[in-house]
Parts: C-alpha cells; structure tokens; sequence
C-alpha cells in the first residue's frame, strides 16, 4: 500500500557514498557539515543503509519509530528542519551525524545531548543563495517562519497570516511588505505589522555571519 | 547500585555505550528496544517514554538518575568510573 505523502526513496543497492553525496549540499544550505570523525560517519550511514533496507527509509538510528508514517517523517535523516532549534543549541544533530558549519571539531561533541537553556541563532539559508527580493518559508523546529531579503536586510516574520492563515512565505515582496498568496493582506516584514487592527504577526531578530543568515529563538 | 541501558541495535551512540561499561566491569541490565517484538516491544517503548520523556537512545538509569544520550563524563560520575 502506498503513503498518501511525498517520501524520498533510495534505489536498491544505495551506498554509504551515495548517502553522503545526497546530504551534503542540503545539509549546507542549513548551516551544517558531516562529522570531522569519519569512522563515525561511515558507521552511521552504515546503520541507516541497514534501516533503509528494512524499513524503508533511512530513519534515525538513535530514535525509534512510533509507526505512524506522517510523525516518523521527522527523524527520517537528516532531520535537521524539525529540530533546528535544538540542534542549533547543541551545534548538532541528535546523532551527531552533522554538525555546525561553525564548529571547529566535530569529534568533540560525541555524546552531548543536553539543549543548554536560552536563545539559540539558528542557520536557515545562504545568504548569497537568499538574493534581494526573497520571500520564503524556513523550518524552525516546531514552527514555520517567513523569511525575507530586502537590499541587504534579511527579516523573519510569523509565516501564518492572520486573516484566513495563509502561508506569507509563499507570498511575495513589495518593498518593505509580505503579501499574503491568498487574499492579499499585507505585513509590514520590518515589525510584522498590518493594516488590519489586532492582527499583527510576530517577528524575530535576524544576523548573517560567515555566510550564514541566523533566526534567533 | 542497579544500572539499564535502554539501547536501539542501530545506534552508534549505544554501541559507544555498551562498550564503555564493559570496558569499565558494570553489571547492567540491556534492553534493546529495536529487537524485541509485539506487545514486549511497545512495553518497553512506554517505559522509555516515562523515564526520559521521548524515544531517543541510548537511555542509561544508574538508580534514580537517567541520563539521556551517551553522556560519558555523567556516566563517570554516577558509577564513580
């Protein structure tokens, strides 16, 4: 029987290499790199090579699956998206799989799952591949966030429009202004703003460092 | 002091575990979750939940603590390595 949902399938045969060559550009749009600990790395992918072949998918194999397809999407690897401000915390992911861009020695966080407390920036994009006039929807762990490019300020922005809960980061930008792709309200990206009374959406800091655009949480 | 490891057969990080208290002589007790079947499976997976809260391993219980993830230096300190 098949899922009524979209889910990436490996051919038969799918290596450790294969795997590697498929996750490293989209984990690099995220902010992350595979571990500096290569024996580490193999023996992951190994392991999920072994899950694909099994179940199906290459499910985390740190997390077990709780049988209901649309819930276990989120450990399917890498499942950075549904975590990242969590894993932005710990400069990993749960496995240690992949680590922050930023991290100078993957190695050295083997084992450390503790989130510390507090805000944590989070890496959703490129910024040289985020050009001036982008309006788009970046996952935040639990949430979904509009984020959008005017010159050379990035600002993030509640993706939920308050009128009917369309999503503005499917919209698009008019200067300063997110409008929404189902009926046109308009928010202002600078303080989430509308002309609307009691409307406003929320909105969260931005920075880019090393590339990097940030959301802070 | 009574020790268990919850562990999944898949997972890197229980695998580290395992191999660090037989390095060290623990006793301990070892569950893995992904090996069992059925109704023993689901138990065992309910019992995870309780004790850490979520489904991720390996899960360690030294007495009354329960350390989630291969924490090395925890562990040390628990079980004076």
């Amino acid at each position: 029987m098949s899922a009524a949902f979209p889910r990436r399938r490996f051919p038969e045969g799918t290596t450790v290499e294969d795997l590697r060559s498929y996750m490293e550009p989209f984990v690099r749009q995220l902010g992350y790199r595979f571990n500096d600990d290569e024996e580490f790395v193999a023996e992951v992918l190994g392991s999920e090579i072994e899950i694909l072949d099994s179940a199906g998918d290459v499910y985390c194999p740190c997390r077990v699956r709780s049988g209901n397809p649309k819930e276990d999407l989120k450990i399917v690897c890498p499942c950075i998206p549904f975590y990242a401000d969590q894993f932005a915390k710990l400069q990993k992911c749960w496995c240690g799989l992949f680590v922050r861009t930023d991290v100078e020695d993957g190695s050295e966080l083997h084992g450390v799952i503790e989130v510390p407390e507090g805000p944590a920036d989070v890496p959703v994009a490129l910024a040289d591949e985020f050009p001036p006039g982008t309006l788009r929807t970046v996952r935040l762990g639990k949430r979904d966030v509009a984020l959008a490019r005017v010159g050379d300020e990035f600002f993030a922005l509640g993706n939920v429009c308050r009128h009917a809960f369309g999503p503005l980061g499917q919209g698009f930008l008019d200067g300063h202004t997110a409008v929404c792709p189902w009926h046109g309200w308009r928010y202002d990206v600078r303080d989430g703003t509308t002309d609307h009374p009691g409307a406003d959406v929320a909105t969260y800091p931005t920075s880019v460092r090393d590339g990097y655009v940030f959301i802070t949480v | 002091m009574q020790v268990r490891l919850f562990a999944l057969s898949t997972c890197p990080y229980c695998r580290m575990a395992k191999r660090f208290l037989d390095d060290g002589s623990v006793q301990y007790e070892l569950t893995e979750v992904d090996s069992l079947d059925g109704q023993e499976k689901d138990d065992a997976i309910a019992e995870v939940r309780e004790i850490s809260g979520g489904a991720s391993f390996p899960v360690i219980v030294v007495g009354d603590e329960v350390i989630v993830g291969f924490n090395k230096k925890r562990i040390k300190e628990l079980l004076d390595l």
